[in-house]
């Protein structure tokens, strides 16, 4: 009997502490709350870009105003890509919210991975403020009609180079008495190669132009920028394989002749962040780069070029049209989270994607898609490199890479591929055949 | 009395004691291998339905030339690093196999490798063979060894490179065996042979490697089904590269359904390799066992 009571007491007593704490907490969050989203927690999978630090701040900043939490999970590259798609095709809802890259815009839409956005975009004009938004944005999310990411972080494709050797007296007349005209900016394909091999001194431990080499995205990436650049593409007008061209032909051999003869001896092997740490470190003199990387090349503490570097629109074959390459990263809503996270992740999207936040964010590592923050003054005084920015923007190109539902493995084929050609384990003729094949295969 | 009831209950429940086993094998080994199997008739994209194709993912194997290309860099990859393992793990015992508290104290410290997660160890290696700044890189030039570019960039000198990782993580532990096995050898025919005149090559010839025998085959057995899994290192390193150099069927199996999402072609290739997995087990058992029989 006595056991039967005291088990009885602690019952109640359990019962008592448990309903009571209880009851308290949620009378408690009735009375506070004035906070629209008080509660609501949200994960957001982002690319380990420049950018990605202050998008924390961004997410503390909002929670400060909404309530929401956001909980951001930086990632590399190609671990975002696959743990995003293996989240949205198994349903697990792990993140409300992802980066997108320009690249996986037609996979997504295919696979309904991420939510259409278009009726959002309509019922918000006003606040999301679209006309300010530059054109060649929408192709970060835009494809068949709808728009499966807003764009969030826009990349100017240009070329980097060492502006204090290229107005050094002794470099320009030495450059002027080899070549027979001005070393400057270089305009062409003709005159970057020129530059390259000018400046190529190992003995020096100077290399003239540096590239991604290693196999995988980041060789496809770059190389798909020389080919643009020599006016070739994939596909043609009617989607089909183009590849096996003259002008595709001679972009890679342009690319395998920058890694036999102009690069660093390891940058065959180089990835994205390899490639920076060349120029950085005044390995490099020139290389084709993403605007993203351009403010750290004056941060002190992660570079030894800061003052030294000119930025310009990049090189192209005679003939060739000036678009530029554009890329960067649009925001997506994960298709199958529910209705309350889809309007906290929509309005953490405004927030972080408007004109406010996106001047804030261009003064701490922000990619700009406005218009008003290029045009910012402020930011302008800051950054004096903005403008070549924009003129790749106005006159940009974001689908010189594949943007389609088979834009990945597309990417996957192109990286072996290209890699095979810089290490001369097949020829240029070889590997595009190869390609030509890959590509048919995959739209088969 | 008692003793019948004990023997009663042992026979009415011993199945229910095995259940919790059985449901754990069932639950995590039995039904992700037959789900692979199932999966590998099905064409098979992540975010796509599922259609049946027959055999066509394993037809489309055979004339996939990065998958076979993967399968002999694989078989190349064992064979080098096995083959070097055990004889490095052999001399590395005969060495230790000696009672001293030194060599007690280096006994342990070459375990160390073995511990490291071979991410962790291909990461590091990676940085120490950096083509510009790296470390080994450096000594290497400094030596006049003609490495190219780099050890892991040059097509035909990334493999050597990654096995000479694999030689320094995992031969310790071959070491570790073959010292167990030396260490449990009798002492008697040791004697015999001194008696009759024989020189310490011709004991360690005629002697020990005989009765190692079934301790090498262990270890062979270890090392070879290890090294056939490989992939962590290789991610870590090279990715595979330089062109498809050091591409070993793991990574060309995480490439296709990682990357690429096709889960239903990727399980057909992983088939491929868990059937070469077993035989290659069973033969090793094979002829554990019967030596064990001649031996009896």
């Amino acid at each position: 009997m006595k056991r039967i009571v005291s088990a009885l007491c602690v019952l109640t007593a359990v019962s008592v502490f448990l309903f009571a704490g209880g009851s308290q907490d949620s009378s408690a969050k009735g009375a506070v709350s004035e906070l629209p989203y008080e509660g609501v927690s949200l994960t957001m999978a982002v690319c380990a870009e420049q950018y990605a630090d202050y998008l924390k701040e961004l997410g503390k900043s909002f929670a400060d105003e909404t309530g929401a939490d956001i909980l951001v999970d930086v990632i590399g590259y190609v671990e975002l890509y696959q743990k995003i798609t293996q989240d949205y095709a198994s349903n697990t809802k792990l993140y409300d919210l992802a980066t997108v890259d320009i690249m996986w815009t037609g996979e997504f839409e295919d696979k309904g991975f991420t939510m259409d956005l278009t009726d959002l975009m309509e019922r918000d004009a006003d606040e999301v403020n679209l006309d300010d938004i530059i054109p060649v944005m929408w192709s970060m999310g835009s494809w068949n009609g709808r728009q499966i990411a807003f764009p969030m972080a826009g990349y100017a494709n240009s070329l980097i180079y060492r502006k204090d050797l290229f107005t050094d007296p002794k470099e320009m007349k030495a450059f002027k008495a080899r070549y027979g005209y001005d070393l400057g900016a270089p305009q062409t394909l003709e005159a970057l190669e020129d530059i390259a091999e000018f400046f190529t001194r190992p003995e020096q431990n100077l290399y003239g132009l540096v590239a991604n080499g290693a196999r995988g995205s980041a060789v496809a990436q770059d190389w798909m920028e020389y080919m643009r650049a020599y006016g070739a593409s994939l596909y043609d007008e009617k989607g089909n394989v183009a590849v096996n061209s003259p002008e595709a032909k001679a972009s890679l051999e342009f690319y395998v002749r920058i890694f036999d003869k102009y690069a660093p001896p390891g940058a065959i092997g180089y990835w994205w962040d390899d490639r920076e740490t060349a120029y950085r470190t005044g390995q490099a003199v020139m290389q084709s780069s993403w605007s993203i990387a351009r403010a750290g090349y004056e941060n002190p503490e992660i570079s030894m070029v800061g003052g030294k570097t000119g930025m310009t629109a990049t090189p192209l074959a005679e003939g060739v049209d000036s678009l530029y390459g554009v890329g960067g990263w649009g925001v997506g809503i994960n298709d199958d989270i529910g209705d309350v996270e889809k309007e906290a992740s929509w309005a953490f999207v405004k927030y972080i994607c408007g004109e406010k936040m996106q001047k804030e964010w261009m003064l701490h590592d922000g990619a700009p898609i406005r218009y008003s923050t290029l045009n910012d003054p402020g930011i302008l005084k800051e950054k004096p490199w903005l403008p070549v920015m924009l003129n790749v923007f106005e006159n940009g190109d974001g689908d010189y890479r594949p943007r389609g539902p088979k834009a990945n493995e597309v990417q996957n084929a192109l990286g072996l591929r290209v890699n095979q050609a810089i290490t001369h384990e097949l020829t240029v003729d070889e590997a595009i055949k190869k390609m030509e094949e890959d590509l048919i295969a995959i739209g088969e | 009395m008692r003793r019948t009831l004990k023997k009663h209950f042992y026979k009415e429940y011993i199945a229910l004691f095995l259940i919790p086993l059985s449901l754990y094998m069932v639950v995590f080994f039995l039904y992700p291998v037959i789900y692979n199997i199932v999966i590998s008739f099905f064409d098979y994209s992540l975010g796509a339905e599922k259609t049946f194709n027959g055999g066509k993912n394993y037809l489309l194997m055979l004339r996939d030339e990065q998958f076979v290309g993967s399968l002999k860099t694989t078989i190349l990859y064992i064979i080098y690093c096995v083959a070097s393992q055990l004889f490095l793990g052999i001399l590395i015992a005969l060495l230790f196999n000696i009672e001293s508290k030194i060599i007690g104290f280096f006994r342990t410290l070459i375990l160390l490798p073995t511990v490291f997660t071979p991410l962790v160890v291909g990461l590091l290696w990676k940085a120490l063979y950096h083509p510009d700044q790296g470390f080994l890189t450096y000594y290497m030039r400094l030596i006049g060894l003609n490495i190219g570019r780099g050890l892991l960039v040059e097509r035909h000198l990334a493999l050597l490179g990654i096995v000479i990782i694999d030689i320094w993580e995992w031969t310790p532990l071959v070491a570790i065996i073959v010292l167990a096995g030396m260490k449990s050898l009798p002492k008697e025919p040791y004697e015999a042979g001194m008696l009759d005149g024989a020189g310490k090559f011709a004991l360690f010839r005629h002697i020990t490697l005989p009765l190692l025998k079934p301790t090498l085959l262990i270890a062979l057995l270890i090392r070879t089904l290890d090294a056939m899994k490989t992939f962590d290192t290789i991610f870590a390193t090279t990715n595979g590269g330089p062109g498809t150099a050091t591409t070993v069927a793991n990574l060309r199996i995480y490439e296709v359904g990682i990357q690429q999402l096709h889960i239903g072609y990727a399980a057909s290739m992983s088939n491929v390799l868990l059937v070469a997995g077993v035989v290659l087990g069973m033969v090793f058992m094979q002829v554990l066992y019967s030596n064990r029989g001649r031996n009896k």
